[in-house]
């Protein structure tokens, strides 16, 4: 028995001896490790199934797309990634032809012959595309090109066979690819540079087939080491196709971006790092400690430490002791947050009798008015947050910052006097279930958004929480119309006002992103005469108009778009992105001491 | 009996310390409930993350609502969550445990002891996560996952207890003027149980607020409202930030009702078993 | 012990692992959370609805998706996760020896604490010391899990406080690491696990100190020592041991949920939470589906050493 005593003072003494210890180092050999925090964790890590923005950028820097932006212009201009060149477009804008880098090899995997990587092919391009119509690789990118594509959507209804060609997808020889549209598509290009897009040899599918999730093989400039729930490991891929970086080309603004430390870049090869480290940790607080405590390269601000990381909000500054360790950038959302009313409930939208119809616009409307954004936006976003009225978010160049934002402005007496003119009362409103998925600072928003209205006189009582365990819990429940209140926000796909306007677009109704379900002919006869037009003035004009349906119509209560705020080591040479962008930058990420780069 | 009960508690300090610190808390929770007190949880008083004064006594929260009010509405959930598992799961033990001590060994005991052997063999915040899930959006989900657990050790008891009590002789001589089962089950077997169901009603109303805690820490609690969980969920988003009026307001009240709690279960405990006092 | 005992005993098992596994899968997938919708893309058709629900097989029928699930348990071939695409084995394989390593420090400390607690108080009955430890443990008993788990870190992992460990994370490659992340959550474990282990102990050892023959050496002047691990804790290791067995599962499912989810740590606790949140079933039935077979099975052995203890219990 005194075993067990000894064995409990050993415990004793260890766990005494731990304090204080920092994490030891196990490597000498100096690596360039970049480490960054991300807020959440991907699931699949493949291409076909790389829905969240987390999956995104990893599966960027696993893979290679045909496109991506260049590093440093801003707005957001296209680069090609193993395409040569920007495609070639007829003139009717029908058939695109691409054209391949030769030479990109896939990294070596036992799924090749011999284990070694083979050179990245056209129809490699085409076999990833076609995976999205096939029903048995989970894909769920499809939604970029349905009915977009020349005989693809058939292809699917025939049995998905990949031996079978496709029409309007088609590898000409091994460097072309040949696109045929069924109408002009000026956002293609776009949706190419998406990890959706990105390419996976066939191999690799067929050897791994569902766990190709967790196995990665493609020709992008990193290879993943080691993953779990909490962090992943990327090293450097040494078979990446060496390109010398170029600045001029990257869209390098030297009045804007010396500071950064980029020229040293110049001519280098890429990646310039050995290791990526991703962090996953959900908790903003627990994510600032760790960046405070130096484990962490890189991060976007947590809004719970705006206060004591700005000195100034307008214009936005970093404080001064903090300006010496790192690097700032104030970065806006390509999206926005929004409360959309479920216009297909006959109670508050959507209504074939005109007089209720008319009502339950006045209904929207004063809840519009009782809305307090200038609240929210303290609360929530440290009053950096940008209120626009409708879907057009300052991040598209439609968006017009003359624009009447009344919308957007709080009255509450007009919001009591509206429902009162039309006979809403105490009474009278309905009772609305407004959804979320369970988190502690969802279920803040809604009982912020419940004040709101109860200073306008709607009863508690009748603005009801209706919790979900899982996010898709929740997307169900307001797709099959049990959510009359549906909070969400959006982030845009591509740097185009199109993938705004769509969100309001009657047959893209639920299930689709129009979870709004608004229907309105005008619009929906709008949206479909500019589908095939590119940003001219002459949609803009048009979208603008779209945009005031919208705002009459008081669909929904939009929007704020969040400024980002990131925070970088100086010792870290990076203009880092989660907009379009994205985990393409990591390719370009360097120390500027590699020494410190061992922990 | 009942009556040298009393008397056994009233004489223990520890115990009757424990009994006014519930019973503090158990008008607080009705004054809530008849609209006298924390009427104003919800609404935003004041602004954000203010400390405490006069107007809020232990400050405000992220959206500006006073951590007072809703630490006096947080008691009355834990109340109402405690006093209907209690109740329910006592009453439900009480039975099942009662039957299968009576029918010791009979099909109806083999089917109780099966149920209670599968719920005991699931982990009990899988199996609350999971009746969380099946019961979606419902209020009650909460409830029932911790109902549906709780019942077991209840019944186990009162089984062993039931099963030395149907051997007495008056409970013999029921049967030998041919009673009905069922009569003698409620007549005479279960009040002899009551010093028994008390005490472990007292334990289970400890589990259940505690369980209520970590289970709105994990997102399965209440719908509506506010409970101490929810506060202690808020609070560890906030306390690394150096915002510490949630989890102090919540932490505390839940731990002098806890400390109440235990000490009235424990006094309880020493005055029904007679065994022990008199040693 | 006859042979025929054993067997009933075992067999007695089935009817309990069918029992958990049907409620499990009852509840966890058949009403559980729907994926469906976090694998559909933008602008789904109904037709890529059902093609979703098809590729998780949510479109067959109960029994059927019961009876694989039956198989999948018996072969252990546990299917892929629907998250990840990782297989559950190699998931549960990669987190369960960091869950255990996370959680064993604290509960053998935990128990080693209460025991050594335990048996100072039944020792010294009545006395003052007797009165402090319990005293003590119902102050340890009556803080809440969570409470304590943020308190210690808000002690000792942040700058409020003394600031000496990580606020979370598990970065594990040597002792010194190990003990860099394990000491937080091994407090926490000790701390929620003492008052009640404690107040097991004194129970436990109390009954056995007030038995004839212990008085009697007591009264020949014994040392209290000598007497305590020689006569006292050798008696009563049955409900010792059966306690320590019972609470391993829920130790290691339970304990960890909250640890892990609440420090970041990938063990299998926290695969499990964010299986939960994700609606991930293939993990999820399989953690369910193993923890009641381990405990059906630790039931099982339990019963059968304390037939060997007590030849009596085996009789019919």
């Amino acid at each position: 028995m005194p075993n067990t005593i000894k064995i409990a003072m050993l415990l004793g003494l260890l766990l005494l001896g731990g304090c204080g210890d920092p994490p030891a180092t196990q490597n000498d050999v100096p690596v360039k490790t970049y480490k960054h925090a991300m807020d959440g964790a991907p699931g699949s890590l493949d291409p076909a199934q790389s829905a969240s923005l987390y999956a995104n950028f990893m599966v960027v820097n696993l893979y290679d797309t045909l496109y991506r932006y260049k590093y440093l212009a801003r707005p957001y201009q296209l680069q090609p990634n193993v395409a040569a060149g920007l495609p070639e477009i007829s003139d009717d804008g029908l058939r695109i032809t691409i054209r391949l880098k030769p030479g990109v090899y896939f990294m070596d995997d036992p799924a090749f012959a011999q284990g070694v990587g083979r050179e990245l092919h056209a129809h490699d391009f085409v076999y990833s595309i076609k995976r999205h119509f096939d029903p048995a690789s989970r894909a769920q990118g499809a939604w970029l090109w349905q009915n977009r594509i020349e005989g693809l959507d058939d292809w699917k209804v025939a049995g998905s066979d990949y031996d079978t060609e496709v029409e309007g997808l088609r590898a000409l020889d091994d460097y072309t690819i040949q696109i045929t549209l069924i109408q002009p598509f000026p956002q293609l290009i776009h949706t190419l540079t998406q990890a959706y897009a990105a390419i996976v040899p066939r191999e690799a599918v067929e050897k791994y087939g569902q766990m190709l999730s967790s196995h990665p093989v493609g020709s992008g400039p990193f290879r993943l080491d080691s993953r779990n729930d909490t962090r992943a490991v990327l090293v450097k891929n040494p078979d990446f196709r060496k390109e010398p970086f170029d600045l001029e080309d990257e869209g390098y603004d030297p009045a804007s971006q010396a500071d950064l430390g980029l020229h040293v870049l110049q001519g280098k090869i890429p990646p310039f790092v050995d290791r990526l480290e991703f962090e996953f940790i959900t908790e903003d607080a627990a994510r600032w400690n760790a960046f405070s405590a130096g484990e962490l390269d890189f991060i976007k601000v947590p809004v719970s430490q705006f206060d004591h990381v700005l000195s100034t909000r307008s214009p936005l500054k970093l404080s001064p002791q903090l300006g010496e360790r790192y690097h700032f950038e104030a970065s806006p959302e390509s999206g926005f947050i929004y409360t959309n009313f479920n216009m297909a409930d006959e109670r508050l939208g959507h209504h074939p009798d005109p007089h209720q119809a008319s009502r339950n616009r006045a209904l929207r409307c004063a809840m519009v008015k009782a809305f307090d954004w200038e609240k929210r936006n303290e609360i929530f976003f440290y009053n950096i947050g940008r209120v626009f009225p409708g879907a057009l978010a300052p991040a598209v160049p439609e968006y017009d910052p003359d624009a009447d934002i009344s919308y957007n402005r709080r009255d509450v007496q007009g919001a009591i006097e509206l429902l009162q003119a039309n006979g809403w009362n105490e009474n009278t409103l309905p009772t609305l279930d407004y959804g979320f998925p369970n988190s502690v600072t969802e279920r803040q928003i809604f009982e912020q958004f419940r004040n709101f209205m109860m200073d306008a006189g709607y009863p508690s009582s009748k603005i009801r929480p209706m919790i979900f365990a899982t996010y898709g819990d929740y997307q169900r429940a307001y797709s099959q119309g049990k959510v009359a209140l549906i909070n969400s926000s959006w982030t845009m796909d591509y740097p185009d006002a199109e993938n705004l306007m769509q969100l309001y677009y009657g047959p893209n109704a639920s299930p689709g992103s129009n979870s709004a379900n608004y229907d309105n002919p005008d619009y929906n006869r709008l949206y479909e005469a500019s589908a095939a037009m590119s940003e001219s003035p002459e949609r803009t004009a048009i979208y603008r108009q779209m945009n005031q349906m919208l705002i009459d119509d008081c669909v929904s209560i939009n929007g704020i778009s969040r400024t980002l705020l990131f925070l970088w080591d100086r010792n870290i040479i990076m203009k880092p992105d989660r907009s379009f962008l994205g985990g393409y930058f990591m390719r370009f990420v360097d120390l500027a001491e590699p020494s410190r780069a061992a922990p | 009996m009942m009556n040298d009960t009393w008397q056994r508690l009233k004489s223990d300090r520890y115990g009757m310390g424990g009994l006014m610190v519930v019973a503090a808390f158990a008008f607080i929770a009705i004054c809530v409930w008849s609209g006298l007190l924390g009427q104003g949880w919800s609404e935003v008083s004041g602004n954000r993350w203010e400390s405490a004064s006069a107007s809020h006594w232990f400050g405000t929260n992220l959206l500006g609502q006073d951590i007072f009010q809703r630490t006096l509405f947080g008691t009355a959930t834990a109340f109402e969550v405690g006093l209907i598992v209690t109740l329910c799961s006592t009453i439900l033990g009480a039975l099942l445990g009662a039957l299968s001590g009576w029918y010791s060994n009979g099909w109806l005991d083999e089917v109780i002891l099966w149920i209670k052997g599968v719920l005991d063999s699931i982990p009990f915040y899988l199996f609350a996560a999971a009746i969380a899930y099946a019961l979606q959006g419902n209020t009650w989900a909460m409830h029932v996952a911790m109902i549906v657990t709780f019942w077991t050790t209840t019944a186990r008891i009162i089984r062993g207890e039931v099963i030395r009590i149907k051997q007495r002789e008056y409970i013999e001589a029921a049967q030998a003027i041919g009673l009905p089962d069922l009569l003698i089950i409620f007549r005479h077997v279960l009040p002899n149980t009551f010093h028994i169901l008390l005490v472990q009603a007292s334990i289970v109303f400890v589990a259940a607020i505690n369980t209520e805690v970590i289970l709105s820490f994990l997102g399965l609690g209440i719908q509506d409202g506010v409970s101490w969980g929810l506060m202690l969920a808020e609070s560890s988003q906030e306390v690394l930030a150096g915002h510490f009026g949630n989890f102090i307001a919540a932490g505390s009240f839940l731990f002098i009702l806890l400390m109440g709690f235990n000490l009235l279960a424990d006094s309880l405990q020493d005055a029904v078993d007679t065994r022990r006092v008199i040693q | 012990m006859t042979r025929s005992y054993v067997a009933r005993r075992l067999l007695y098992g089935i009817p309990l692992v069918l029992g958990v596994t049907f409620i499990s899968f009852l509840l966890m997938v058949y009403f559980g959370p729907d994926k469906t919708y976090e694998l559909l893309g933008k602008n789904p058709t109904a037709d890529q609805i059902r093609e979703v629900r098809q590729a998780l097989g949510y479109d067959q029928p109960f029994m059927l998706r019961y009876a694989d699930y039956l198989k999948q348990l018996v072969t252990l071939d546990l299917g892929l996760s629907d998250s990840s695409g990782e297989s559950v084995s190699s998931i549960l394989g990669r987190t369960l020896p960091i869950s255990i390593a996370l959680v064993l420090p604290g509960f053998v400390l935990g128990n080693i604490a209460g025991l050594m607690l335990g048996l100072m108080a039944a020792w010294y009955r009545g006395k003052w010391l007797d009165k402090l430890i319990m005293s003590a443990s119902v102050v340890g008993m009556s803080v809440s899990f969570l409470v304590i788990i943020i308190g210690l870190q808000i002690l000792l992992c942040t700058p409020y406080g003394l600031n000496l460990f990580p606020v979370r994370g598990w970065q594990v490659h040597d002792l010194g690491s190990y003990l860099y992340f394990v000491t937080v959550p091994t407090l926490a474990l000790v701390f929620v696990t003492l008052g009640y282990n404690t107040r097991f102990y004194r129970a436990v050892m109390a009954d056995e100190i007030d038995r004839d023959h212990i008085r009697t050496l007591r009264a020949y002047g014994a040392s209290p020592f000598e007497l305590m691990f020689k006569h006292v804790l050798k008696n009563s290791l049955i409900p010792i041991l059966t306690r320590i067995m019972f609470s391993i599962p829920f130790v290691v499912i339970s304990g960890s949920l909250l640890l892990e989810s609440y420090f970041g740590i990938p063990g299998i606790g926290l695969v499990t939470f964010n299986a939960i949140t994700s609606g991930d079933q293939p993990v999820l039935k399989a953690v369910v589906g193993l923890t009641g077979v381990l405990f059906v099975l630790a039931l099982t052995v339990n019963d059968l050493l304390y037939s060997l203890v007590d030849p009596r219990v085996a009789k019919p």
